[in-house]
C-alpha cells in the first residue's frame, strides 16, 4: 500500500512524538521544537563529542590559528587563585546538530545536520567524513552518503548538510514490506533513522526498536 | 565529623570555569538582530543561555548560547538551568577593544551582590547565574570577536576543604542516592521545572530532603549538625566543582554564616549534583560531594572583589574571534554548494571522475552570441571558475530571448558590449567564478586590415593581444557566426598547442568538433598525415578512421578546400545571421563543453585517440564514456553522428605550412592573410595546385560528380565552388559515411 511508504505530516509527528516519549524515558536528548509560528516543527538532538588523535589536533590548531586576537590585552583584573587551570581543550570538541524534518514533497523524514566547534564554527562536510567510523565508510558510499547536499534548514533558515530524499522510499520499502509481512508494528522514524544515522555518527540506543514493537 | 580548622595542610577548593559555547545560531540571529533592529545601538541587551550537568564524560563544562537566546522567554532546554545575561554588542572593532572590561565586571557583579544581600536571589537562584558577553560583528567578512564573563565573587580568603571532593556513591548508601534522585525529581515535578539550579538538602541514612532556597528558615529550624547544599554543576571533573558554585557559595556564607556560628558549625557539605543518563540508564552516583570551610568573616556592606572573564584558547587574557564566512558569507555558501553538488556526481555516478581538471580549465570563449551564452552556463554547472569572452558586438534587442546571459535592459542605450555583459551577468549569477570580458575584434582573412596606420595598429594590437589570451587559457572554444573569424584562433591555438573546441550551427544542423592537437613541438611537427600514402589502399574501409591518435586529427578547416575568406560578402541578410532553429545553439553549446570534459577526463588529454560511432558499443575509453572527434548533428532527423576526420596536410590553418610561416614571420604573414583574397593561402598550401590538377583531370574524363546540397550550412561555401578532388571526395564522403555504418 502506499501510505506505507509514504506519508502524511500528521502521522510524521504522531511518529516523532512516539519516538521522542521513548528517547525521554531514556534520556537520549531527541525534542521537538515548533516554528515559530506553531505551524510545523522538527525533532532535535544535540551531540558533543571530544575530537582525538590527529585529524583533532589539526583541527585545533587552525582553530587557534585563527580564533584568537592579536591583540591581547593586559587587563587589570585581579588574579583568579581559585580557578582550575587544567581546563579541557575546548576547541578538540565537536558539536553535532541532527535535525529531523518532514519533506512535503518526498513524504518522509529528512535529516538536516551540521556539526561545529564550540564557538560556532562549522565542520566541512570533509571533517564529517573523516568522523565517520572506517567499517561505515565503504557502505556508506552506496548508500546515502552519496545525496549528501547542502541546503538552508527550512524552518531556521542556516545552512545544514541533508541527507537528500530521493531515495528514502526506496531504501524504506523493503522495511516496510517486511514489517507488514511479519505483521510487527514498526516505528518508520526508528527504522529509518537506525538506517541513516550512522553516516553522520548517529547512533540508535537498541530499546528504540524494542520500545515500538512492546507498543502492538 | 572532624572538623580540623585552620589547618594549613588542607587543600583549597578550586572551580572550573565555564567554556563559552556559541551555536552557529546564535551567531545567524545576532547578524539579523544587528541589521535589522540594533543597528548602531550599543546599549546593553538581555540575553540567555543556559548550561547542562549531563554530559558525557571528558566534555567540559559549557555556557551554551544559541539563536534562542535573545528571546529571555525562550523556554530552557530540558534538564537545563538558565543564565541571565548582558549582551554589549559594539559597533566598531576599537570600541570593542576600548571597552571598560573591567566596570562592566564590577556592575555585573555589584547586581549579583544586591540579589545576595536583598535576598533577591533566595526567591531566584538564576540571579547567581549572570554573565556577559561583549561582541563586535564584522559583518563584512562575517568575523565575529567576542569575549565572555561569567562573575564570580571571591570570597575575601580562600576556602579550606576539609574532607572530599570524592563521589557521592563514596559518601551515599545506594538507598540515599535513590532518595536524593527521588526528592530532587519531586521537587522539580512541583516547581513545575526540569532542573534546579541550587537547592537544600537534609539527610539520614533512610531518607533525603529537598527543598527550595527560599524556604531555607524553615530548613534550619531546630538544632542541626550539619548543613548540606546542592548544586547543579555542569562540571564533569572528579576533583573540582564547576563555576556556578561560586557565587552560591557566598550566598550561603552570607545568609547562613551567622547560623552556622551560632549553631556551632563552621563548615557546609556541598553536593555537586551531577544527573547523566546513559543508554537509558540514569545516574547521580558520580556527583562529588565535599566539605567547606566558609571563611569566619563578617561581610562588609560591600561588594567582594570579582572575577569572570574568559581565557581565550591561548590560556590568555583576551577576547576570541570566529570566522564564519564559510556558512555564514552567501557568496562562500554559493561556491560550496556548487562545490558539493559536483561532488556529489563523483560519489553517486562517477567515483574516477577527476573534476580538478574540470574545474581549473581556464576557458576561452570566442564570441558571446547563443553558442558562447550556452557554452558559458554549462561551464559553470561544471565548476569551472576562470570564463574569458571576447566579442566585438553590442547586445540588440534581437539577442535575449536566445542569449541566455543578456536582458532587454542590457540593450538599451545602444546595447552594451556582449563581452563585457556575459562577465557581468556570469558573475551575478556565480560570484566565486573568474569571468572576464574583452571587448575586441578578431582580424580575418579576406577583411583587409591595412586602410591606414591606425587599422593596422589596431589590427596589430587584436592579434597580440588574442595570442596573450590564447596563451594564457587551456581550452579556446571557437564560438563565432562565421567562418573566417574561426581562422586566426585556429592557427594560433594550434602553435600554441591549446585543445581547441569548435561549435558552428547551421540551420537544423551543427558540428561540434576538437581541433587535433599536434605533437608538442620538440618531437617535430605531427601534424602531416602519416597514413596517406597507405591509406589509399583502402580508402573506403572503415580502418582507416579508427584508432586515429589526437595529433592526427582534423581542424575546422581540414575538410575544406578553399581558404577562408569574406563569407558575408554578397549574401542576405538571413545567411550573414545565423539563422538556426532556437534550441540548436543550446544543445550545440552543451555538446561543446560536455565534449571538453569528456576529453580532459581521458588520460591523454587532447591527444585521446578519436571515438567514433561504431565505437557506441565499446568499453569506453573514459569513466564519462567515448571522446569523438566531431559531434555532427541533424535536428530535422534528432539525430547526431560522430566522424572522424584526418588532419589534411593542405589545410589553410592547421598545416605546417600555415603554422611555419606564422611562426617564422608572425604579424606580418597574417596581414598577408589578412589583406589578401583566397588565393594566398590556397597557393601557400598547395590547395592552387590541387584544384588545377583536379580540374585537369575532370576535364578529362569528363566526369563531373554533381554536388548535392546536404552538407551543414556552415560549410556552404565550399560547396559553391565545384573544385574538389576525387581523392578529397572520397575521404569526405567516408568521413560522413562512416557514421551511418552502426546498427
Amino acid at each position: 500500500m502506499e501510505e506505507d511508504e509514504f506519508f502524511g505530516e500528521k502521522t510524521f509527528q504522531h511518529y516523532c512524538a512516539e519516538f521522542i516519549k521513548h528517547s525521554q524515558q531514556i534520556g537520549d536528548g531527541w525534542e521537538w521544537k515548533s516554528s515559530k509560528d506553531g505551524s510545523d516543527g522538527y525533532m532535535c538532538k544535540t551531540y558533543f563529542q571530544i575530537k582525538n588523535g590527529t585529524a583533532g589536533s589539526h583541527l585545533g590548531t587552525s582553530a587557534d590559528a585563527q580564533t584568537c586576537l592579536s591583540t591581547e590585552e593586559a587587563l587589570e583584573l585581579p588574579p583568579d587563585d581559585f580557578e582550575v587551570t587544567e581546563t579541557e581543550a575546548t576547541s578538540k570538541v565537536i558539536k553535532y546538530e541532527y535535525h529531523v524534518l518532514y519533506s512535503c514533497s518526498y513524504q518522509v523524514p529528512v535529516l538536516y545536520f551540521r556539526a561545529s566547534f564550540l564557538d560556532g564554527r562549522p565542520l566541512t562536510l570533509k571533517d564529517i567524513w573523516e568522523g565517520v567510523h572506517e567499517c561505515y565508510k565503504s557502505r556508506l558510499l552506496q548508500g546515502p552518503w552519496d545525496t549528501i547536499s547542502q541546503q538552508e534548514h527550512p524552518i531556521l533558515g542556516q545552512p545544514f548538510f541533508v541527507l537528500h530524499p530521493c531515495k528514502t522510499s526506496e531504501f524504506m520499502l523493503p522495511v516496510v514490506k517486511n514489517s507488514e509481512k511479519i505483521n510487527r508494528n514498526i516505528n518508520y522514524i526508528t527504522s529509518w533513522l537506525s538506517v541513516i544515522g550512522p553516516v553522520v555518527g548517529l547512533n540508535l540506543p537498541l530499546s528504540y526498536a524494542k520500545a515500538t514493537s512492546q507498543d502492538e | 565529623m572532624a572538623a580540623a580548622t585552620g589547618d594549613p595542610g588542607l587543600s583549597k577548593l578550586q572551580f572550573a570555569p565555564f567554556s563559552s559555547a556559541l551555536d552557529v545560531g546564535f551567531w545567524h540571529e545576532l547578524t539579523q538582530k544587528k541589521l535589522n533592529e540594533y543597528r548602531l545601538d550599543e546599549a546593553p541587551k538581555d540575553i540567555k543561555g543556559y548550561y547542562y550537568n549531563g554530559d558525557s564524560p571528558g566534555l567540559p563544562a559549557r555556557l551554551t548560547l544559541e539563536y534562542s537566546a535573545f528571546d529571555v522567554n525562550a523556554p530552557t532546554p530540558a534538564h537545563c538551568c538558565p543564565a541571565v545575561g548582558t549582551l554589549y554588542n559594539t559597533n566598531t572593532l576599537e570600541s570593542f577593544k576600548t571597552a571598560d572590561k573591567k566596570l562592566l565586571l564590577e556592575q555585573a557583579a555589584n547586581e549579583i551582590w544586591e540579589s545576595i544581600k536583598s535576598g533577591a536571589a533566595l526567591e531566584n537562584p538564576v540571579l547567581l547565574n549572570k554573565f556577559l558577553l561583549l561582541t563586535f560583528a564584522d559583518l563584512k567578512k562575517y568575523h565575529f570577536y567576542y569575549w565572555f564573563c561569567y562573575p564570580a565573587l571571591c570570597l575575601p580568603d580562600s576556602i579550606p576543604l576539609i574532607q572530599g571532593p570524592v563521589g557521592l556513591h563514596q559518601r551515599f548508601s545506594p538507598k540515599q542516592i535513590q532518595a536524593l534522585e527521588c526528592a530532587y525529581d519531586d521537587l522539580c515535578h512541583t516547581e513545575g521545572v526540569t532542573a534546579l539550579p541550587y537547592f537544600l538538602i537534609e539527610y539520614d541514612e533512610d531518607t533525603v530532603l529537598v527543598s527550595l532556597l527560599k524556604h531555607c528558615s524553615d530548613f534550619f529550624q531546630g538544632q542541626r549538625t550539619k548543613i548540606t547544599v546542592g548544586v547543579y554543576d555542569p562540571c564533569n571533573l572528579a576533583q573540582y566543582p564547576g563555576w556556578p558554585l561560586r557565587n552560591f557559595l557566598v550566598l550561603t556564607a552570607h545568609r547562613w554564616y551567622l547560623q552556622c556560628v551560632s549553631s556551632r558549625l563552621q563548615s557546609v557539605e556541598v553536593v555537586c549534583f551531577r544527573d547523566r543518563t546513559m543508554q537509558g540508564v540514569r545516574d547521580i552516583a558520580h556527583s562529588i560531594i565535599f566539605e567547606v570551610k566558609l571563611p569566619e568573616m563578617a561581610f562588609s556592606p560591600d561588594c567582594p572583589k570579582a572575577v569572570g572573564w574568559e581565557k581565550n584558547q591561548k590560556g590568555g587574557m583576551g577576547p576570541r574571534m570566529v570566522n564564519l564566512s564559510e556558512c555564514m558569507d552567501p557568496k562562500r555558501l554559493a561556491e560550496s554548494s556548487v562545490d558539493l553538488n559536483l561532488k556529489l556526481m563523483c560519489w553517486r555516478l562517477v567515483p574516477t571522475l577527476d573534476l580538478d581538471k574540470v574545474v581549473s580549465a581556464r576557458c576561452l570563449l570566442l564570441g558571446a552570441g547563443t553558442l558562447g551564452c550556452n557554452v558559458a552556463r554549462t561551464l559553470m554547472g561544471w565548476g569551472v571558475r576562470h570564463i574569458t569572452f571576447v566579442d566585438n558586438a553590442k547586445v540588440s534587442y534581437s539577442n535575449p530571448v536566445r542569449q541566455p546571459l543578456y536582458e532587454f535592459e542590457d540593450c538599451l542605450a545602444g546595447g552594451k558590449a556582449k563581452a563585457l555583459a556575459a562577465a557581468d551577468r556570469l558573475q551575478k549569477i556565480f560570484p566565486g567564478v573568474n569571468a572576464r570580458g574583452f571587448n575586441m575584434s578578431i582580424p580575418m582573412p579576406g577583411h583587409p586590415v591595412n586602410f591606414s596606420n591606425i587599422t593596422l595598429e589596431q589590427a596589430h594590437k587584436d592579434v597580440e593581444q588574442l595570442e596573450q589570451l590564447i596563451e594564457n587559457h587551456d581550452v579556446i572554444f571557437l564560438l563565432m557566426d562565421t567562418r573566417e573569424s574561426r581562422w586566426l584562433p585556429a592557427v594560433i591555438a594550434a602553435s600554441k598547442r591549446k585543445l581547441v573546441i569548435n561549435a558552428a550551427l547551421g540551420f537544423d544542423t551543427f558540428v561540434v568538433m576538437r581541433h587535433g592537437l599536434k605533437k608538442p613541438k620538440q618531437q617535430g611537427a605531427g601534424d602531416l598525415c602519416p597514413s596517406h600514402p597507405a591509406a589509399s589502399a583502402d580508402l573506403l574501409g572503415s580502418s582507416l578512421f579508427a584508432n586515429i591518435p589526437g595529433y592526427k586529427l582534423g581542424c575546422y578547416f581540414c575538410n575544406d578546400v578553399v581558404a577562408p575568406g569574406d563569407s558575408t560578402r554578397d549574401r542576405t541578410l538571413d545567411q550573414q545571421c545565423t539563422v538556426s532553429r532556437p534550441g540548436l545553439a543550446m544543445i550545440a553549446g552543451a555538446l561543446a563543453v560536455e565534449l571538453m570534459v569528456s576529453v580532459l577526463q581521458h588520460p591523454e588529454g587532447g591527444y585521446a585517440i578519436a571515438s567514433s560511432s561504431d565505437d557506441r558499443m565499446n568499453e569506453p575509453p573514459t569513466s564519462l564514456g567515448l571522446v569523438p572527434h566531431q559531434i555532427r548533428g541533424f535536428l530535422s532527423r534528432f539525430d547526431n553522428v560522430l566522424p572522424v576526420s584526418l588532419a589534411f596536410d593542405k589545410c589553410t590553418a592547421c598545416s605546417s605550412k600555415v603554422l611555419d610561416q606564422y611562426e617564422r614571420e608572425g604579424f606580418n604573414f597574417l596581414v598577408k592573410v589578412f589583406n589578401s583574397s583566397h588565393s594566398f593561402l590556397e597557393d601557400l598550401t598547395g590547395l592552387t595546385l590541387l584544384h588545377q590538377e583536379t580540374q585537369a583531370a575532370e576535364d578529362h574524363l569528363s566526369f563531373i560528380r554533381p554536388k548535392n546540397g546536404t552538407y551543414p550550412a556552415h560549410q556552404a561555401t565550399r560547396s559553391l565552388r565545384p573544385t574538389a578532388s576525387s581523392e578529397i571526395d572520397t575521404y569526405q564522403l567516408s568521413s560522413r559515411t562512416i557514421p551511418y555504418i552502426h546498427a
